[in-house]
């Protein structure tokens, strides 16, 4: 349902240690936010920002001191009986002496599937997050990064309208950080609604459409990551001279505390391997080009640093 | 059901409770047999005066010390097996990946309360009738031994789960209640409540653990007597409202 709001935070407060609502540490305070169905959105922020806080509080796991919250237009617990959700915590943990497979089994049957399908999508999550050689294994015994990819397998047995993952590259190598980038990126085309709460900015610019920025529980800023009408930005660094270079990418912008380097943008690869070539026959040396990844870290700072 | 795929499982993550509680069970065992070996009386049963006469008071008091613990091995394996029931998973994140599911929490711990109360009942079911065919020469106590641990699970599973549901603490809490109501009905039968403001006792004991009832169900299985069915299903029912409060408290819970 693209358009409508899948998550939605009416003026929501949390406060632990409250009594009769009074008192208490807050770790959230007034949040109002839609998210769309079938958007990508990352939640970004400090730590003790309030990230895992609300994604408790999103699924039921804790209720509001004050306000209200709302998942498909319905009382969280009441959407989430009804139609369930993926979800890797911050911290994925299983009883140490489950092993892999059954547990897999197992928690495919509470998504709701007979014994046949539930083992069919057990061993599929165990071939697409590698999990083979280790099927047998106790949790226990998993590694760190082992554990976080059967964390991202039970999140995504079944196929839920609502993702989220809390920190869910956190002690995976590169290659599964890029396998993962594509799981996110197949389930976004699927038009599934995904949040995911992370420390890696470069991360969440590229799989989210949007980021809330959260800071002392408090919604300092909702950033647009969307490629600004259509384009997308690039991270140019050019040795010595920038000769023509408003000429080749009109709007080019310096990126602060690197000189040399210059934020451009470019509709695609073709228009930015034109503009490169304009630059070089004007006489510029180009030491290196590459997504902007390092923007959102850039407004992240610039948000911050405004307030604190 | 769904949440049966769970079952395998719940018992594997308690195999250790599960082991700890069949070496408990084999030490009884142990007992009954030295004691069948050493002190076998006329009509094929364990005789004490033998037994006092080949190993003096202390193997004589110990084997008695055994037979009283003997009755309570059933409220042993529900506190051991059941302890956590709700709160180990809160405090570990556990129970949030299972609220995630489309599934009710109040089936996926039913169900665990289920598995984890028959694992209890089968260990206390083997052990206890066993144990009195080795000591009374292949006689038992008959179904008033069922009806004993079945009163148990439901009467302690049921206080353990509601506590479960509010604090980390809940089979100690529960024992430590046990223990309470054991020497509160024992004061209140010698009579030495007497002094108490009016409605105190009855109140107090009424909050407490049905331990009355026990008594008189631990009574029927001693003394091989017909079963009192109303102090079971006192038992059962106290055990029932547990279990209700406990799934009530559950649904409106933080997890």
């Amino acid at each position: 349902m693209p358009g409508t709001a899948m998550i939605a935070f009416e003026a929501v407060t949390k406060r632990f240690g409250a009594r009769r609502g009074r008192g208490g540490v807050e770790a959230l305070s007034s949040v109002t936010l839609e998210v769309p169905a079938g958007e990508a959105w990352g939640v970004v922020g400090p730590n003790g920002a309030g990230k895992t806080t609300l994604f408790a509080l999103l699924l039921g796991f804790l209720h509001p001191t004050e306000g209200r919250v709302r998942l498909g237009g319905a009382a969280p617990r009441r959407y989430l009986r009804r139609h369930g959700a993926s979800y890797l915590p911050e911290r994925f943990r299983l009883p140490p002496e489950w092993t892999v497979r059954p547990t897999l089994v197992a928690l495919a049957r509470l998504e709701g599937y007979d014994a046949a399908e539930a083992r069919r999508r057990a061993d599929q999550a165990i071939e697409r997050f590698g999990l083979g050689p280790h099927a047998g294994k106790a949790v226990g015994a998993l590694s760190h990064g082992l554990l976080q990819r059967l964390g991202l397998a039970q999140a995504l047995l079944g196929e839920h309208e609502l993702v989220v993952l809390d920190e869910p590259t956190e002690g995976l190598d590169p290659l599964w950080r890029i396998r993962f980038r594509a799981v996110v990126e197949e389930l976004r085309r699927a038009g599934r609604t995904v949040l995911l709460a992370s420390h890696d900015l470069a991360e969440v610019e590229r799989l989210a459409g949007k980021a809330v920025l959260l800071e002392r529980g408090h919604v300092r800023e909702i950033l647009d990551l969307a490629p600004t009408g259509g384009e997308r930005t690039y991270r140019l660094e050019l040795a010595g001279e920038a000769p023509a270079l408003e000429e080749a990418f009109p709007g080019a912008e310096p990126m602060a505390g690197a000189p040399g380097v210059y934020r451009v943008r470019a509709a695609d690869a073709a228009e930015l391997s034109r503009r490169l070539a304009a630059l070089l026959d004007a006489g510029a040396v180009v030491a290196s080009v590459a997504p902007a990844t390092e923007a959102l870290e850039e407004r992240v700072r610039r948000a911050l640093g405004r307030e604190s | 059901m769904s949440a049966l795929g769970l079952v395998g499982l719940e018992l594997r993550a308690r195999r250790r409770r599960l082991l700890a509680l069949v070496a408990f069970a084999a030490v009884f065992l142990a007992a009954a047999i030295t004691g069948r070996v050493l002190a076998t009386g006329e009509h094929g049963q364990v005789d004490v005066n033998t037994l006092f006469l080949v190993g003096g008071l202390p193997l004589a008091s110990g084997l008695l010390v055994l037979g009283w613990i003997l009755g309570r091995y059933p409220l042993v394996a529900v506190l051991v097996l059941m302890a956590g029931l709700v709160s180990y998973d809160r405090t570990e994140g556990y129970a949030r990946v299972y609220a995630v599911r489309p599934t009710s929490l109040l089936r996926i711990y039913g169900l665990r309360f289920l598995t984890l109360g028959a694992a209890a009942f089968a260990l206390s079911a083997v052990l206890m009738p066993t144990f009195d065919l080795i000591m009374l020469g292949g006689e038992w106590a008959g179904p008033a031994t069922f009806v004993l641990i079945l009163a148990y699970v439901i009467g302690y599973g049921g206080l353990v789960a509601l506590l479960s549901v509010w604090t980390r603490g809940d089979a100690w809490i529960a024992l430590l209640l046990a223990l309470v109501s054991l020497v509160w009905n024992a004061l209140s039968q010698a009579g030495m409540l007497a002094g108490a403001p009016p409605g105190t006792v009855e109140l107090i004991t009424f909050l407490l653990p049905p331990q009355a009832q026990f008594l008189r169900l631990e009574g029927a299985f001693a003394d091989v007597k017909p079963i009192p069915w109303d102090a079971f299903a006192f038992i059962a029912g106290y055990g029932v409202v547990m279990l209700a409060l406990a799934g009530l408290s559950l649904a409106g819970r933080e997890v």
